[in-house]
């Protein structure tokens, strides 16, 4: 018995919540954290109240103002319509970033599904999605992307579906060896043992302890589903005109490196500072997970 | 084997000879170095000239099969055709040398030249010329621009070896512009012999570069034609090109084929961007511009009116009231484009134009659409009749269409929406924009039409040209049909009288333009920049396509 508890300690979150013996740094929040929280607080405002933080309409264009140096009256300067690229900027959160949660959490599912199948549902399924699972490893994830575009045709929900899919095989993969690690945990067997059955060891110990790394692992996920769909974007495949969108303003503004850098210098900031912000996220909620055990 | 014993001696003498070719190099320098004037006026021959092409890669570079500009570009440098222009648009001769009419203008003598031999060593003759006409009207050739070209020749007959007869059936005042297109050039029956997948990856003509390989997606690579001879009567001289060779390469991407240009990576480059254009005129760069609108139709866009809603008139003209273009234009293209009003090129003499039908007026536009029943509107400000919304589709092919005409067309989609149309903007590739187009998915389209001479209007705007050709195409993407302007047009084609013809022309234009079936919006834009390095380069003033037979490189 003093043996299993002890394995049961050492084992992946027996205690859900810090007991007093979390290290101190992680308390206090490291600056990073706190600007990468704050600044994902400003997406979420540009998400869900535009209008808040939009100095001008979007899409109203005004030739005869196109092209326009960063200015106090156009804070990132205008485009080639004349349009305003801050409210733009502002206007293409949106759409990148639903793009990137929502792929990320169909990447998500599609991961738990497969990866719970193959760990928890026997050797020939296990075996199955395996080689699966390697094939599509074999593609870069933005080719796979590419592949359902193909089939299903250009814009951003497919465009979400296709970033979503492609993220799927790393999902499950990683899901698959953390359910099985849990499932060979003391923990888990003192509950067989107990007589458990096995729908509540599932429920009650298997997926909890499972979820919480894969929650921090999906907030550096949503980064790189951002980036992903902006390249589709840029490719034009994923928001059609005249959607203000990061990856589609850079590939407008492209044309125009060489005589306005504005185009492209500030939807490009934004994807950069998106990635950065959920990552230092994603890395802080990592960390701290680490520290609970 | 032999080959692998001799391949060290082979490097070793390689070895010896760079540091000789330096020092050969060494001293030539210093000899134009001294002589600065000699150097850049005598050509030199020999070099590779590297292309960049931001059209289409063609899927076939037989120009008789579909027939489109990319094909042009490239069957320019290795097919040649009965005649050719001169900077008047004068018809002057290149492989036949002098024509004759009969008084009912139902037959034409063509006498051509007979020192040509295509690259294959099949002699150029009249049975060649005949062979060319039927290989265009084939229905299995797929031919689309050509076979409307010679669309009222009947026969070719062979009267002698230098001699073909081209009987008509019905006067043809076009004849000559039409062959004088390259999409009507001759090539080597016994090429054409070959059957269509052959013939697709390398046309055998008779021009100054024949078509060595073709690496899909990259590039095709031409060589010269050490044998030629030919072209057109203000060539100016004989002989074989200068250039060795031509890597054609495909660079779809406007902002990296102007990079590539810059860094010196390709010596001239087609469909220049606006911006990069301004730069070369204020002298950047040491880079040439060769300014060459396309004949035929300006850029257009055209009106459906073959379906809902644009089959009301009130609609269209709602349409080309409400937009905005003139600002659009000074802004995008910085002033390298003029705005035209009229659906011809400046560059025809017959363009009429007239700019009152295309003043902006949003109060008539939301007056009209209320007039027409589209008088509802939705929470989103976009109006609805009987419950359908008033959406206009409009598919852009991004391979026709340059960054600076997609903005344009964003800012129609804007100022249309303030009178309540719904704009589709969809970019697709060209195929994807074909089928579109087949399958009557458009409302608005905008097609470059390139042809000589203001035929061009029958094909664009007859009815007979709603029929889909051979190769699927339709050109009446107006899908206007008008008995009266059907008459025009055909009495203008067989017209011998010049003054009835532009009168026909004329009221012909007059009924589009009144009519609100297309809104223009400047000269198909042509632009071709160059290093200083490259001398001799023109366009031909046929469809503005280069011609590099007497290109050569200074460096």
């Amino acid at each position: 018995m003093s043996d299993l508890e002890l394995r049961a300690g050492a084992s992946p979150a027996d205690a859900p919540r810090p007991p007093g013996r979390g290290r101190g740094r992680h308390r206090m929040p490291r600056p990073s954290a706190l600007f990468a929280a704050l600044f994902v607080g400003f997406l979420l405002v540009a998400v869900v109240w535009p209008g808040l933080l939009e100095t001008a309409p979007p899409d109203a264009i005004a030739p005869a103002e196109a092209f326009q140096p960063p200015s106090a009256g156009h804070w990132f300067g205008t485009d080639e319509s004349g349009r305003d690229v801050y409210s733009r900027v502002i206007a293409g959160t949106a759409p990148s970033l639903l793009i990137g949660v929502l792929a990320t959490a169909i990447g998500l599912a599609l991961g738990l599904l497969l990866g719970g199948v193959a760990a928890l549902g026997g050797r020939v399924l296990d075996f199955l999605i395996g080689r699966v699972n390697e094939v599509l490893f074999a593609f870069p994830g933005i080719l796979l992307a590419l592949l359902v575009i193909v089939l299903w045709g250009p814009g951003p929900v497919t465009a979400t579906i296709a970033v979503g899919l492609s993220t799927a095989p790393g999902y499950a993969r990683i899901i698959r060896g953390q359910l099985l690690a849990i499932r060979g945990s003391g923990y888990v067997e003192a509950a067989r043992v107990l007589g458990h059955g096995r729908a509540r060891i599932l429920g009650a110990h298997i997926l909890p302890n499972a979820l919480v790394p894969i929650a921090a692992l999906a907030t550096l996920g949503v980064g790189q589903a951002v980036v992903w769909a902006s390249s589709l974007s840029f490719l034009g495949l994923g928001a059609q005109p005249p959607a203000a969108e990061w990856g589609a303003m850079l590939s407008a503004g492209r044309t125009y490196l060489g005589t306005a850098w504005w185009l492209t210098v500030f939807p490009g900031l934004m994807i950069v500072a998106t990635t950065l912000a959920t990552t230092v996220l994603g890395r802080t909620l990592t960390a701290r997970d680490g520290a609970r055990r | 084997m032999p080959a692998t014993s001799r391949r060290p001696g082979a490097r070793a003498a390689a070895r010896l000879a760079l540091p000789l070719a330096a020092v050969a190099a060494l001293a030539l320098a210093g000899c134009t170095a001294a002589d600065p004037g000699d150097a850049s006026s005598t050509p030199k021959p020999g070099g590779t000239l590297v292309y960049a092409t931001g059209d289409a890669e063609p899927d076939c570079l037989d120009p008789h099969v579909g027939g489109n500009y990319p094909q042009a570009l490239l069957a320019g440098q290795v097919l040649e055709s009965l005649v050719s222009l001169d900077e008047d648009r004068q018809v002057i001769p290149w492989l036949a040398e002098a024509w004759t009419t009969s008084d009912d203008g139902l037959s034409w003598d063509f006498t051509l030249r007979d020192d040509i031999v295509f690259t294959d060593g099949t002699p150029f003759d009249a049975a060649a010329v005949k062979a060319n006409v039927e290989h265009l009207q084939d229905p299995a050739t797929q031919s689309s621009t050509g076979y409307l070209a010679v669309g009222k020749v009947a026969s070719v007959e062979v009267v002698d070896e230098t001699t073909a007869r081209f009987h008509l059936t019905a006067p043809d005042s076009a004849l000559l512009e039409s062959l004088a297109q390259p999409w009507t050039a001759m090539e080597s029956p016994a090429g054409l012999a070959r059957g269509m997948e052959e013939n697709c990856r390398a046309p055998i003509g008779s021009g100054p570069f024949v078509v060595d390989a073709w690496v899909p997606q990259d590039h095709v690579s031409l060589v010269r034609n050490e044998d030629y001879r030919g072209g057109p009567a203000d060539r100016g001289r004989d002989g074989a090109a200068y250039l060795e060779a031509i890597e054609w390469r495909f660079l779809p991407d406007a902002a990296s084929r102007y990079a590539a240009l810059q860094a010196g990576q390709v010596d001239v480059i087609d469909n220049a961007q606006p911006d990069a254009l301004r730069q070369a005129r204020e002298g950047a760069d040491g880079l040439v511009e060769i300014d060459a609108p396309r004949p035929g139709a300006s850029n257009r866009i055209e009106l459906n009116s073959g379906q809902a809603p644009f089959d009301d008139e009130r609609v269209r003209e709602a349409f080309i009231r409400a937009v905005q273009v003139d600002a659009g234009i000074d802004s995008l293209f910085f002033g390298t484009a003029d705005r035209s009003h009229s659906v011809l090129s400046s560059v025809e003499p017959l363009a009429y134009s007239d700019p009152t039908l295309f003043e902006p007026d949003l109060d008539a536009a939301n007056a009209l659409l209320d007039e027409a029943g589209w008088s509802a509107k939705g929470a989103d400000g976009i109006r609805t009749k009987d419950g359908a919304r008033l959406v206009l589709r409009f598919p852009v092919s991004t391979n026709q269409s340059i960054p600076a005409e997609q903005s344009l067309f964003e800012q129609i989609q804007a100022t249309a929406k303030e009178a309540g149309f719904e704009v589709q903007l969809e970019p697709l590739d060209l195929s994807s924009w074909y089928g579109a187009l087949f399958a009557h998915e458009y409302e608005l389209v905008s097609a470059p039409y390139t042809k000589i001479g203001p035929d061009v209007l029958r094909i664009l705007y007859h009815s007979d040209s709603i029929v889909p050709a051979p190769s699927g195409y339709f050109a009446n993407l107006a899908q206007l049909s008008n008995p009266e302007l059907d008459a025009l047009l055909t009495e203008a084609a067989s017209a011998s009288d010049p003054a009835e013809r532009a009168a026909d022309y004329e009221a012909a234009q007059r009924i589009i333009l009144e009519g609100f079936y297309a809104l223009p919006l400047y000269d198909q834009q042509n632009q071709y920049l160059h290093r200083d390095a490259v001398q001799g380069a023109r366009a031909l003033p046929t469809v503005s396509t280069p011609w590099f037979a007497d290109a050569w490189l200074a460096d």
